[in-house]
């Protein structure tokens, strides 16, 4: 349970806002590099963090991220004329680059000078790992490049999709470090999702349906384990890093690719869930990558020509009862992506967690929840750099293993939590 | 038209959500098992508390006259604030939930009489583990091995407003 005012705290991110402050500390993922294939392509809308912008690949390449509305009169540039590097107002030919700057105003005589005393907010973007990302806080504190593993390996190495979530970023991001919740909602799929099925560790899951928790801080944010029983005086243990504000990692299954998630705020009734699939060693095959484009693991079918999932609260999320009485779906949808989604939108635009009845094993989204109050409170009041936007925090890897039940995992699993080039990871 | 999904998912849907409680009061008995974190309890007492209830220490007692025939049996007590020394199968029995709380090195092995207690009752017990200013990995891992075969979720929280954070949240 939170109070309302502490839940209003966490969950707007709108300019000026405790928590909007917040996520304007890190680079966030904004789009896919495929929205933005080559120069002069066509701009893309982007809304975040309660902020609508432009995005758009400059003739020379170059990434910009500006205000989406004409400095002239405020029409969309979504209508503009990207070419010759620049995006072009088609009402009256005002023309901007990628930092926002006015370069003409065809009414104006170009020697007065006018254009130069224009100039539209603007972001930084880079790409990095087939994502696009932003910086949106103080340009004197813009951190370094993001070193999250999953956009650091080759491209070859790494998948990633997003989708959209019409709900608050927070409930959304809860249901990733929600670790009970699996052996529930999403046991229909550990044996026939093509990029899960066949793990060793799988039998694990499903036999034993009361893991136990551990949460523990680490410098980023939590590391949040889960252990079942398992032959020979052993554990398997499952340990999901959260790294501040909204990156989950799923502990892996076998050599499948690790698989997690970054929420990204659009405003505070919808969110983008990023979902990524990466190998730290190898290419990904074309039938893991074919599986990740159908919409299996943590990937969605898509609504064709949008990022709007196939299966979405329009259509009651293509329910089908008949497989939840057969049991082929715990929850009647299909897809562990929408039967995440179908439930935290159902909660509302905003959940009110003012009626929620949280119990022991919720640990996980309580501590969470408290790092991320403390750390909004410290960056307002103190101006703290929060956990998170150092990048060694961010060089963290999901794990799953057996270890001997006298065993701590934060030592057993030490050095299978730390993302290291051409190691590969540790799993079951 | 819109579907169900999407209507009830609306912001304007959200007026017509039922506002009555839905849930009772509930009993939390949160237990400090050594000196360190009985202070820790003290202090987190003082607050308003709806359910919980706080014990600073475990004790134990036999039977000054067992039955003819029989051993002595041991009785477990919890002592709380107040100074009083409750037996502790009949608190356990009554609460929802039981915390206990240690601080990182400390001898915790008392939590496995506290754990017969929530087994025979099917009580999930909660384990915290307080590190200290002077703490060291290994004191974490002692007190994480003690807790570990009891509980079920077990946390290792930095700094005492975890503990009131967590007991707010579950409503104590």
């Amino acid at each position: 349970m939170l109070k309302k005012e502490q839940n209003d705290y966490l969950t707007q991110t709108g300019p000026g806002t405790p928590m909007g402050n917040l996520f304007r500390c890190y680079w966030m993922p904004v789009l896919l590099s495929e929205e933005l294939p080559e120069p002069d392509c066509p701009p893309v809308r982007v809304k975040i963090l309660s902020e609508r912008l432009i995005a758009f690949r400059d003739t020379e390449g170059r990434l910009g991220l500006i205000d989406e509305f004409c400095a002239h009169r405020g029409p969309s540039l979504w209508f503009g004329r990207n070419e010759e590097c620049g995006l072009r107002c088609p009402y009256h030919g005002w023309k901007f680059d990628v930092t926002g700057q006015c370069v003409d105003v065809p009414s104006e005589p170009a020697e007065s000078g006018y254009a130069k005393k224009i100039k539209l907010k603007s972001y930084p973007l880079i790409e990095k790992g087939g994502v696009i990302w932003t910086y949106m806080g103080d340009p004197e504190k813009q951190p370094p490049a993001p070193e999250f593993e999953f956009c650091s390996v080759p491209l070859n190495q790494t998948f990633s999709s997003k989708r959209l979530q019409e709900c608050n970023w927070l409930q959304a991001m809860e249901g990733g470090i929600d670790s009970s919740h699996v052996s529930f909602l999403h046991r229909g799929d550990l044996n026939n999702d093509p990029l899960f099925k066949g793990a060793a560790g799988n039998k694990y899951n499903l036999g034993d349906m009361k893991p136990v928790f551990e949460v523990v801080e680490s410098s980023g944010g939590l590391l949040i384990g889960a252990r079942r029983n398992a032959e020979d005086d052993q554990y398997y243990w499952r340990i999901t890093p959260w790294v501040m504000p909204c990156y989950t990692g799923v502990p892996p299954r076998g050599d499948h690719p690790l698989h997690g998630h970054f929420w990204v705020p659009i405003d505070d009734h919808n969110c983008w869930a990023w979902s990524y699939d990466y190998h730290p060693t190898r290419a990904l095959t074309d039938s893991e990558v074919a599986a990740m484009r159908d919409g299996k693991g943590v990937h969605v079918k898509y609504v064709p020509g949008t990022y709007i999932p196939l299966a979405n609260k329009t259509n009651d999320y293509l329910m089908d009862r008949a497989a939840q009485k057969a049991g082929k779906t715990f929850s009647g949808i299909e897809g562990i992506g929408m039967q995440d989604a179908s439930l935290q939108e159902s909660m509302g635009p905003i959940c009110d967690r003012t009626k929620e009845n949280l119990v022991g094993t919720d640990n996980g989204i309580i501590m969470a929840r408290h790092r991320l109050l403390r750390a909004a409170k410290a960056l307002a009041e103190k101006g703290t750099t929060p956990p998170g936007v150092d990048v060694e925090h961010q060089k963290v890897r999901q794990a799953a293993l057996l270890l001997k039940r006298d065993v701590q995992y934060k030592d057993g699993a030490k050095e299978a939590l730390i993302a290291k080039k051409g190691v590969r990871q540790t799993s079951v | 038209m819109l579907s169900e999904s999407e209507r009830m998912a609306s912001a304007h849907e959200l007026t017509f959500r039922i506002k009555d409680p839905n849930s009772k009061p509930r009993s939390i008995a949160v237990i400090a098992l050594d000196k360190a974190s009985a202070a820790i309890v003290d202090q987190i007492s003082h607050e308003q508390w709806r359910g919980a209830h706080f014990f600073t220490s475990l004790s134990f007692s036999t039977d000054k006259q067992p039955a003819e025939g029989q051993s002595q049996a041991m009785q477990a007590w919890l002592n709380d604030l107040a100074g009083r020394a409750l037996n502790l199968v009949a608190e356990v029995e009554k609460s929802d939930f039981v915390v206990v709380i240690t601080a990182a090195g400390e001898d915790a092995r008392a939590v496995s009489v506290i754990a017969d207690a929530c087994a025979m009752f099917h009580k999930s017990l909660l384990g915290l583990v307080i590190p200290q200013d002077d703490t060291s990995d290994k004191d974490i891992d002692i007190s994480l091995g003690h807790l570990r075969p009891h509980s079920r979720m077990l946390v290792v929280a930095h700094g005492i407003d975890y503990i009131e954070v967590m007991l707010t949240a579950l409503r104590a």
